[in-house]
């Protein structure tokens, strides 16, 4: 048993080492498989991200009448909590709207001016609505519509809101999708472009397969070597593409968080940097493994 | 019981029948000379043997046991039994006579002591000792042929199939193969010939099978090659 395995490992060494430029050819085509599973793995997070952020900012705002005292809003707001399918209400008043206004128009000369000459608070108490899920925002307006207190209302912020929540919600759909395809297809794509560079390295070795065979050698005793190579090239194949993508993200890290702000996707690869090398090592293995399992079989049928 | 029994085997390639209903059986410690011309299915008779063919009909058993039947680690044990001598040699071009002789051992999973020990003694057997270190194309065509021969004897099989084992030799080199097959068969191993060379099988005088059109016509003990 020690010396089969001891056999394996040195024979699979031999076999890596002996035909350099077919072994150069398989791990390239297994670098360039892992760079774009991790690629996708990279634009799942930032797109899910993305997809947060605009999630995290949608909410329904409704603006009460001046003349409605805010006893009656703050009722409203309670009465609305019973909503199952709102998961909290900000009250707004309209001395904290004022404030909040005044902040954000500071450095706007022009509007700070306005304010001054109408001396007056022109701005109304609001609540600002957040639902559990952002496909129920469509729902809550409509039973906003529809109750006793719609005529308290000035305006309902809606129609915008309810553009963004339903490209939003289709884009989350889409990505997530989208992105299972993807990583199915590439992941697949992966599979036979390294298949057949493995397919090809055995087929150069197809008359000693079959005298193996012939002399008495076993399935396994025979398979052995060339799976330990194909975990092997899988293994390297991993390293290198860590390499690579690390070699990229600090080279262009800042211009990736220009282009994507807010996202995070630098400090999450950094964060994340063992899981990612895991599961990329994970896709690697399986990929030698399996392309150099289904390659041999064909000869091995002796 | 037999080491080797044909029962009613036929074998076809696309509908075109090379060997017709053929039934033999063959001893333990027995040489036999299967002969017959070019072409006439010899060779087909000796892969089924090792399971590289299956017969189209009938059934092949060694030491009683039905070879289509054999399962993957059984079909190994099956080969390792039964020691190969091609025509074509089929040697390894990137290792040298030791580890050609070696790899036989190597696949059934022998350990390097065994290994170290056995494959010396054979080589000594078949006269190579000297030249262990000697890839194929450094060794003449007598040679590459006994290394063959020490291949298939390192795993002391019960039967030894050679394929025209001089079919690509000269004389001298012809005979020592044979003289060689002769010793292995007085050490007790079953030898299986297949030629078309007359004069072998006339000199030898031992049992010979011969095929025409894909049949058995003659089956003798001290036969003559009569086609």
């Amino acid at each position: 048993m020690i010396a089969n395995l001891k056999r394996i490992i040195q024979t699979a060494w031999k076999g890596l080492t002996r035909n350099k430029w077919l072994s150069v050819a398989c791990i390239t085509m297994m670098v360039l498989s892992l760079i774009i599973f991790t690629s996708i793995l990279l634009f799942n997070y930032a797109a899910n991200t993305l997809i947060r952020t605009l999630q995290d900012k949608m909410d329904i705002s409704i603006y009460f009448k001046a003349e409605i005292p805010e006893e009656d809003i703050l009722k409203i707001r309670d009465e609305l909590l019973g909503n199952e399918l709102i998961a909290k209400i900000d009250y707004v008043s309209k001395d904290e709207a004022l404030a909040a206004f005044k902040e954000k128009s500071k450095y706007n000369p022009t509007i700070q001016k306005a304010l001054e000459v109408l001396g007056d608070n022109p701005l109304t108490a609001s609540l600002n609505i957040k639902a559990k899920s952002t496909a129920d925002y469509s729902k809550i307006v409509e039973d906003i519509n529809n109750s006793a207190f719609k005529d308290k209302l000035e305006t309902i912020n809606l129609t915008e809101n309810q553009k963004i929540v339903s490209q939003v919600d289709r884009l989350a759909k889409a990505v997530k999708i989208g992105s299972g395809v993807a990583i199915l297809l590439l992941a697949f794509l992966s599979f036979i472009i390294s298949f057949n560079t493995i397919r090809m390295a055995i087929y150069s070795l197809k008359e000693e397969i079959e005298i193996m065979k012939l002399v008495g050698g076993s399935n396994w005793l025979i398979r052995g070597p060339f799976l330990l190579e194909g975990l092997l090239q899988g293994l390297i194949a991993s390293f290198i593409t860590t390499l690579i993508i690390s070699l990229v993200i600090l080279s262009f890290g800042a211009k990736i968080e220009n282009f994507l702000p807010g996202i995070g996707l630098v400090s999450y690869f950094w964060s994340h940097f063992w899981f990612l090398f895991m599961l990329q090592t994970v896709f690697g293995l399986v990929l030698g493994l399996v392309s150099s399992f289904w390659a041999l079989n064909h000869y091995l049928k002796v | 019981m037999s080491l080797v029994y044909f029962k009613n085997v036929s074998k076809s390639y696309n509908g075109f029948l090379i060997l017709d209903n053929i039934t033999f059986t063959m001893e333990a410690g027995e040489f036999v000379s299967l002969v017959g011309r070019s072409g006439v299915g010899k060779t087909t008779l000796l892969k089924m043997l090792i399971r590289e063919e299956l017969p189209t009909k009938g059934k092949i058993y060694f030491n009683e046991r039905d070879i289509a039947k054999l399962k993957g680690a059984e079909l190994a044990l099956l080969r390792r039994k039964i020691g190969v001598v091609f025509q074509d040699f089929k040697l390894l071009a990137d290792r040298t006579a030791f580890e050609n002789v070696a790899f036989a051992m190597e696949v059934a999973g022998y350990s390097e002591e065994d290994i170290k020990k056995d494959v010396p003694e054979v080589l000594k057997l078949v006269n190579l000792q000297d030249k262990a270190d000697h890839f194929p194309h450094q060794l003449s065509a007598g040679e590459r042929q006994r290394t063959v021969i020490a291949r298939a004897l390192i795993q002391r099989p019960e039967l030894i199939l050679a394929d025209e084992p001089t079919g690509n030799l000269d004389p001298i080199n012809t005979w020592e193969i044979i003289k060689l097959l002769v010793k292995i068969n007085e050490l007790g191993t079953a030898v299986l010939l297949a030629t078309h060379d007359k004069e072998i099988v006339n000199t030898l005088g031992r049992r010979v099978i011969s095929l025409e059109n894909g049949k058995i016509i003659r089956d003798e003990q001290e036969g003559k090659y009569l086609i």
